[in-house]
């Protein structure tokens, strides 16, 4: 989901039997949303959870907004006994002057294209991540495990969430990309800057990436937002696109 | 999708009076209880309709009592919501069923996921620095802002006069963004922000970013700032 006014985008991969998985992605998408809607109305909208203070209020804010989207799933996983357990994971950034605010919960990521480089800003709350962060793995070994696609941190699962803020200053010319495994589980982040770093347009660029996707042999349903942020005269234009491929 | 582990987990079941035999958890819901539209049927009046059931959260497996009236235990606690490991005992009246996790020889089991019964999440970072990270701070020498110091907690702070800026600028002509210092455990840098007018650090212009050490002199949109980065010595003197 991306909301260009909000300065929103919101990728989520739903994990469950069945169409549990649907149903708490997209519950987790528009609960974010609305909360930050509703708070965007009435700034004194109580926060949800602890105040960070290493981060500003928008980025809060955003924490709020993804503990808000982890009620709602959790609660509506007991409502259903073929939703029980459903979750998803999370990669939501909120873009305020020339400020990020990315929070995340799994194994969609954001990624920054900047001057020719791409670099994951995030890191996969993924057990074969904290297998390579332990030195018990390599990045070659975690591609090839059959762990890989565990995640260890997602929205709905339990009933309260532990959300990961990162903030970081962006300026005009800076791309972002956030996307679900399914992209970055075959392709390469070489191939994936060589795309973006193209001169087509967005639209292109994310039917590019998804066709990647699925040569590679991804999931069926793998989600894309591609953010180019530019200055026009005094005032930000900011462009975005989303492609989602169902098979 | 994220997937599950391909060797499913079994129960080991022994009802009391009879012999015990083995089920497969291949379901993502194994229901227990004494109605016949349960996965697994205990036919005993101590055992209510719908006693307890298995979720399966990706390879992870949860064990719920579903409100029963004599309840449920692992390992001798009663419990509501709890995740099940290997050779885990479940008590449902006088039976018993034996968790047994099937993992393949050479790949471990994934660690603790989350322990449901707790508020608080089990699994700690990994990611513990060596050295305690320490807190810079900028002076204000020269320039209209609202205060003389500042500490630098944030992972990034904003030198300008927009709202949310950690220096405030005050001047008139102040610009919403000047420039922006990030922090990365304890080390900083600083980066000019969009149509900013220039960004100097001792005197040189930058461009890009720029590492920021103890006692750097920066001078953007009409302000000058010194960059104070503490040894990790108690005693800083105050200048």
């Amino acid at each position: 989901m991306a909301d260009s006014p909000l300065g929103l985008y919101v990728v989520c991969d739903g994990m469950g039997g069945g169409n549990a998985g649907e149903i708490a992605s997209a519950l987790g998408v528009e609960t974010i949303r609305a909360h930050l809607v509703e708070a965007a109305r009435h700034a004194d909208l109580p926060l949800i959870g602890p105040c960070d203070p290493t981060v500003s209020a928008p980025a809060n804010r955003l924490a709020s907004a993804i503990r808000s989207a982890n009620d709602a799933i959790h609660c509506e996983s007991w409502s259903r006994p073929d939703y029980a357990g459903m979750g998803t994971t999370v990669i939501a950034a909120l873009l305020h002057d020339d400020v990020l605010a990315i929070a995340h919960a799994g194994d969609s990521r954001l990624y920054l294209v900047r001057d020719g480089t791409i670099q994951a800003l995030t890191t996969d709350h993924s057990w074969v991540a904290e297998q390579i962060l332990k030195g018990v793995i390599t990045e070659e070994e975690a591609e090839r495990s059959p762990q890989r696609n565990i995640v260890t941190k997602a929205l709905g699962v339990e009933s309260s969430i532990d959300v990961e803020l990162i903030e970081v200053a962006v300026k005009s010319g800076d791309l972002l990309l956030l996307c679900s495994d399914g992209l970055t589980r075959g392709v390469r982040p070489s191939d994936i800057l060589h795309v973006l770093s193209g001169s087509e347009d967005l639209l292109t660029k994310s039917d590019r990436l998804i066709a990647m996707a699925n040569e590679a042999g991804g999931d069926d349903n793998t989600t894309v937002i591609i953010v180019a942020l530019r200055d026009e005269l005094q005032t930000g234009l900011w462009e975005w696109l989303r492609k989602r491929f169902a098979a | 999708m994220p997937e599950t582990l391909s060797q499913p987990a079994t129960l080991l079941v022994k009802l009391h009076g009879k012999g015990s035999r083995h089920v497969e958890l291949t379901h993502d819901t194994f229901t227990i209880g004494r109605k016949a539209d349960n996965t697994l049927v205990i036919e005993d009046p101590a055992v209510s309709g719908h006693h307890a059931r298995i979720v399966k959260v990706q390879a992870v497996f949860f064990l719920e009592d579903l409100s029963s009236t004599n309840g449920t235990a692992i390992n001798g606690q009663s419990i509501t919501r709890h995740q099940l490991r290997d050779a885990d005992v479940i008590a449902i009246g006088q039976h018993r069923l034996v968790f047994q996790e099937n993992t393949t020889a050479g790949s471990e089991a994934p660690a603790s996921f989350v322990d449901l019964d707790r508020t608080t999440v089990i699994r700690r970072s990994d990611r513990t620095p060596d050295t305690p990270v320490l807190t810079a701070k900028v002076l204000v020498t020269a320039g209209k802002t609202d205060r003389i110091e500042y500490s630098l907690t944030r992972q990034v702070s904003v030198i300008g006069s927009q709202e949310g800026a950690v220096i405030r600028l005050t001047g008139w002509f102040a610009p919403k963004s000047a420039a922006t210092i990030a922090r990365r455990g304890s080390n900083y840098y600083i980066s000019p922000s969009n149509n900013a007018k220039a960004l100097l650090v001792n005197d040189t212009e930058v461009l890009g970013q720029e590492d920021l050490k103890d006692g750097d002199q920066i001078e953007v949109a009409g302000v000058k700032l010194t960059f104070r980065m503490p040894s990790g010595n108690k005693n800083i003197p105050l200048e």
